[in-house]
């Protein structure tokens, strides 16, 4: 919390959160972003969210998993320790599809999760910053993005807010 | 609120035009390649299944959702609940298999001296087979019925003894059709097979039947839609039956190759003679049925905003269904045609009489009350559902 360029709105509800963020939102003004407790229906089309693009990781990775499966049981069963079991011939596709498709989903599930994760910046070393004590109890707070004056702002906010009962400006 | 869809006479006379052409072109099909007796039941059979598995897929949608008390379905219940009123002509058609029972099925001929048959007479004869026919229709026409009525009821009353009942009435149903639909694809298509069996077998013709009834749900609505109704189903009721199909789809393979798994590596004469039967003379139906079941619903329907489109879907659901049909061929003419059967005038004929008749019976159903339930209490939620 170095340079402090933004403003946090602290809500205690999550109603005259939502609308709030679309007050924000009709304003122009920027918001970086909104903590929440928990899941807040509605939130991500307020905000005008672009879709995530993590599907398109799990394609790539799943669809990497099960090609890697499937070649990898075809190379060992015909080149490296060719084996005869139960009168099949060495390349039996049937008996390769569990496990390619085991690996498709083990791949996209961990893509998934690894794709997260390094977007994110979530590492062992990150540090808990919290810009609200009270954001994993009971506390909504949209982060303002101040562009010159962060007083200019919260009087802004102030006077759009001023109707909303117990909102805190920081 | 009251919006009722007009079952106009206009529709009504293209239905019966469609189903008596498609009859005349069968029978001219008959009368002209004469086709032997076997392939005509045979084909009598697969519509059959096809159509009686759309109605009861109907009634397995609604049953599930509503022991769940689920919300987002409510908007468009009626639909499905109008496939279950094509069961008690299912049943009539049924019955006609009785005419062909020696064409069909050859354990039901007299004087068989199989001993593999004779140990499975206990199960497989005449009089315990429409003896069990007559208890699955009766059980589903009934517990389907009590089921519209209760619909019909919540639509002139509030009363919520009339939605505390729908869980009782689902529950019911699921039990008795949780048994009954294995049981019946054993005796209606497994039987063809005398000597075969496969213990999967009475849940991958389920799940091929909800499947049917999930793509048929899909198109009724499509047809709805461009005539002007239903303007309450959203792009959200709409991802969510795509989602299903999308789900159902794979689930099918799933089963399909879990069956073909097990008799594939087992590799016991008497049940790979099954899948030698398909691979040698139907190869390419067998490996059909899996490119339009599977391939084309999971890259088609993939993507998420795929699943939105309901004309990109109702295309979907259309390749769907005609796999199945080509699934339901590939599981009865083998077995009760061998190598006379084929695809011809005769197939489509049929095929194309019967969707005549169910799509009258169903959209007849639809007409009779409005297209909303309106004292579900579970409405208002489905109306501004959010997928």
């Amino acid at each position: 919390m170095e340079d402090k360029n933004y403003v946090s709105v602290i809500f205690d509800d999550e109603e005259p959160m939502l609308k709030a963020v679309a007050k924000i939102r009709e304003s122009n003004q920027k918001i970086m972003d909104v903590f929440t407790p928990f899941h807040v229906h509605g939130l991500d089309k307020a905000l005008g969210m672009k879709r995530t693009r993590i599907p398109i990781a799990g394609l790539i990775c799943g669809a990497f998993g099960g090609l890697f499966g499937f070649l990898f049981q075809a190379w060992v069963f015909t080149v490296d320790y060719p084996l005869v079991f139960g009168g099949k011939p060495y390349l039996s596709v049937p008996s390769f599809i569990p496990v390619t498709f085991e690996l498709t989903v083990l791949f996209t599930a961990l893509g998934i999760v690894a794709a997260l994760l390094i977007r994110s910046g979530l590492k062992p070393s990150k540090k808990f910053e919290p810009v609200h004590p009270r954001i994993t109890d009971d506390r909504f707070v949209i982060l303002v993005e101040t562009e010159q004056n962060e007083k200019s702002t919260r009087e802004t906010l102030q006077s759009m807010l001023s109707g909303v009962s117990n909102v805190e400006i920081v | 609120m009251d919006e009722h869809f007009k079952f106009t006479n206009k529709i009504r006379n293209i239905l019966l035009a469609i189903a008596i052409g498609g009859l005349l072109l069968a029978i001219g099909a008959i009368v002209i390649f004469k086709p032997g007796a076997s392939r005509i039941w045979a084909n009598v059979l697969l519509n059959n299944q096809l159509f009686l598995g759309i109605a009861l897929g109907g009634a397995f949608f609604l049953a599930v959702h509503r022991i769940a008390w689920s919300g987002w379905h409510t908007a468009l219940q009626r639909i499905p609940e109008a496939l279950t009123s094509f069961l008690p002509v299912a049943f009539l058609l049924m019955l006609l298999v009785f005419f062909g029972m020696n064409d069909l099925y050859h354990w039901s001929q007299p004087d068989l001296h199989d001993p593999v048959l004779e140990g499975k007479s206990a199960w497989l004869n005449m009089p315990f087979f429409f003896i069990r026919m007559v208890l699955y229709f009766t059980g589903w026409i009934l517990l389907t019925r009590a089921m519209r009525k209760n619909t019909n009821a919540l639509m002139d009353s509030a009363d919520a003894k009339f939605h505390n009942r729908r869980r009782i009435f689902s529950g019911i149903f699921l039990v008795f059709f949780a048994l009954t639909v294995s049981a019946s694809s054993w005796d209606w298509i497994m039987s063809i097979d005398a000597h075969w069996y496969s213990t999967i077998f009475g849940w991958y013709v389920f799940i091929g039947m909800f499947v049917c009834s999930l793509a048929f749900i899909i198109l009724l609505i499509w047809f709805l839609k461009g005539a002007g109704y239903l303007e309450f189903v959203r792009a959200d009721h709409i991802h969510d039956l795509g989602k299903l199909l999308f789900a159902f789809s794979i689930f099918w393979t799933y089963l399909w190759f879990s069956q073909y798994l097990l008799i594939w590596y087992g590799h016991i004469p008497e049940e790979t003679t099954y899948f030698v039967a398909r691979q040698e003379n139907f190869k390419l139906v067998f490996f059909l049925s899996l490119i339009l079941n599977f391939v084309v619903p999971f890259f088609g329907l993939m993507k998420l905003n795929l699943k939105k489109k309901l004309n990109w879907l109702a295309a979907v659901a259309g390749i769907v269904l005609i796999g199945h049909w080509i699934d339901y061929y590939q599981m009865i003419m083998p077995g009760a045609v061998g190598e006379h059967a084929g695809i011809g005038l005769l197939e489509i004929g049929l095929t194309v009489c019967y969707a005549g008749i169910f799509l009258f019976v169903v959209l007849r159903a639809l007409a009779s009350k409005p297209l909303l339930v309106k004292n579900d209490p579970f409405l208002e939620e489905s109306l501004h559902y959010e997928s």
